[in-house]
């Protein structure tokens, strides 16, 4: 599975403009990482490759097809978890599911479905009606229904939202072995999902594309530009992004970002999560 | 889409609203078999399809409501929401959207079938009446233009704004449509200046119903290749 954006801009119909002219190839096996601040333009792009939107200009190809062609066909092969989403709170778990399998026309769906509910741990839940669920179980009914199936391209996004750390952790390694053979786009504000999974990371922000490569290309990108100093009475410079405070017996320990580290920041060595802080910070500066 | 379709019958029917409105069918239904019905309109016997059609034209503002309202489930905050899933799968909108229609239809014919089944039931508890095949007639004719027209007409407006239908369920429409045919039952058997005459429509009420039955029709066909997808 291959999608390529090519000049990708999106205008609502307000005149907001999300998107603009936005360059990107995704090819499977991958697991991608989605990252940006809120109303960078995440949703509305993922929402631009399932054709639940369409594009004011520029072009999706699935495997070299225009989407507008090719849509039965991606849709055949998607598992796509939206941000904001409903479900059928009347029919349990199993139904639900049986529901979402015949909508993606899959035949014989009874080991798909058990499969789907087996990797997200919901097995006592199979015949609880979906009402009686909690936010997190129905978090976790949202990414069953999007591996059934066993599609190609899977779209996530922000699918930790309301899970424990334990479950968190255990959607991770799901995300992970789904990738192996697959193409698999994931959006999330919790860097630390991106940094122990993702191959790949796409930042945007604006509408635009500021960073694709890897993890560690990022991270190369805030060498020189973190550091961690003592904060007493010193008056914080202007353009210092203070990316953690921490009270100890000695003092407040900060670390910050900045585009060049003023004289009393010792240089550290940085994080994903500096990178794209400082990543974000340099084009607001911009 | 059978398959689709029986969810959607099961989640309709199942739900509170369907059987809450069963309820109030069957007390009001009861009390106008009672104490209108029981009567007979014009001259005629409670059972003549004069009768049993007048019964069913106040009927018909229940059964509207009911309608629509089937088809909230559809058009609902809730349902918008359910889209950013349902629509990322391979099934085109527009056959979805007709195995649910199907569905609300379903259970609107229900709610009908609760309507008639009540009057055989008062029919035969009363007068030990069965021949029911004579009232088959002024049930098509009562029912299925104005139901037609109802989840034609509603379809389409819940296509557009979901509100549409609780405001297309609060207008006096199906109180006119239901004095409407009520008249054409209590008036015209005194035109035909016979004692309990037989069954028979005028042409003016045949055209007003065809014109009913093929609007809903084409608001259905209308919405159904209407698939509202940007």
């Amino acid at each position: 599975m291959q999608i390529e954006l090519k000049e990708l801009s999106m205008t609502y119909p307000d005149g907001k403009q999300v998107l603009r002219h936005l360059n990107l190839s995704l090819k499977s096996p991958s697991l991608i990482g989605l990252l940006g601040p809120n109303g960078a333009g995440k949703s509305t792009l993922m929402k631009l490759m399932v054709a639940a939107l369409m594009p004011t200009d520029g072009l999706i190809l699935v495997n070299g097809q225009p989407l507008a062609k090719a849509e039965r066909m991606l849709k055949s092969n998607l598992g796509y978890l939206p941000q904001n989403f409903g479900l059928f709170d009347e029919l349990t778990v199993a139904q639900f599911l049986d529901y979402m399998a015949a909508l993606k026309g899959l035949r014989s769906p009874k080991m798909t479905i058990q499969e789907a509910i087996k990797a997200v741990n919901l097995v006592e839940k199979t015949k609880s009606k979906i009402r009686t669920l909690s936010g997190g179980q129905r978090q976790r009914v949202g990414i069953a229904q999007a591996l059934l199936g066993n599609p190609d391209f899977l779209i996530f996004d922000e699918p930790t939202v309301g899970l424990d750390p334990e479950e968190r952790i255990h959607f991770r390694n799901l995300f992970s072995r789904t990738a192996q053979d697959r193409l698999v786009l994931l959006s999330t504000h919790i860097i630390e999902d991106v940094q122990s999974i993702c191959d790949q990371i796409i930042v945007v922000n604006h509408g635009r594309v500021l960073f694709t490569g890897t993890p560690e290309e990022l991270i190369q990108t805030a060498v020189g530009h973190v550091g961690a100093f003592w904060e007493k009475d010193l008056i914080i410079e202007k353009g210092l992004h203070i990316t953690s405070r921490v009270n100890t017996r000695h003092g407040v320990r900060c670390r910050a970002v900045a585009d060049k580290l003023p004289s009393y920041v010792k240089a550290e060595e940085p994080s994903l999560e500096d990178a794209y802080i400082y990543l974000i910070s340099r084009e607001a500066v911009q | 889409m059978r398959k689709i379709f029986g969810y959607e019958c099961k989640r309709l029917i199942c739900s509170k609203f369907f059987i809450g409105i069963i309820l109030v069918i069957l007390f009001y239904g009861w009390q106008v078999l009672n104490r209108v019905t029981i009567l007979g309109v014009s001259h005629t016997a409670p059972f003549s399809p004069w009768s049993y059609g007048d019964y069913l034209s106040r009927m018909i503002p229940l059964l509207w409501i009911g309608a629509l309202f089937l088809l909230t489930f559809f058009t609902s905050k809730a349902e918008q929401r359910r889209k950013a899933i349902t629509s990322a799968t391979p099934v085109k909108p527009s056959v979805y959207g007709l195995v649910r229609f199907c569905a609300a239809m379903t259970g609107t014919a229900l709610l009908a079938l609760v309507v008639i089944l009540l009057a055989i039931v008062f029919y035969g508890q009363m007068f030990n009446w069965y021949a029911w095949s004579s009232l088959l007639l002024p049930t098509f004719f009562t029912f299925v233009p104005t139901l037609v027209f109802a989840l034609g007409s509603g379809w389409f407006m819940g296509h557009f704004k979901a509100w549409l239908l609780f405001l297309w369920m609060l207008l006096p429409l199906p109180e006119f449509l239901g004095l409407l045919n009520g008249s054409v039952f209590a008036e015209r058997p005194l035109t035909l200046n016979v004692l309990d005459p037989a069954f028979s429509l005028s042409i003016g009420t045949v055209i007003a119903q065809c014109v009913l039955l093929l609007t809903g029709i084409a608001l259905m066909a209308v919405s159904a290749a209407k698939s509202k997808k940007y």
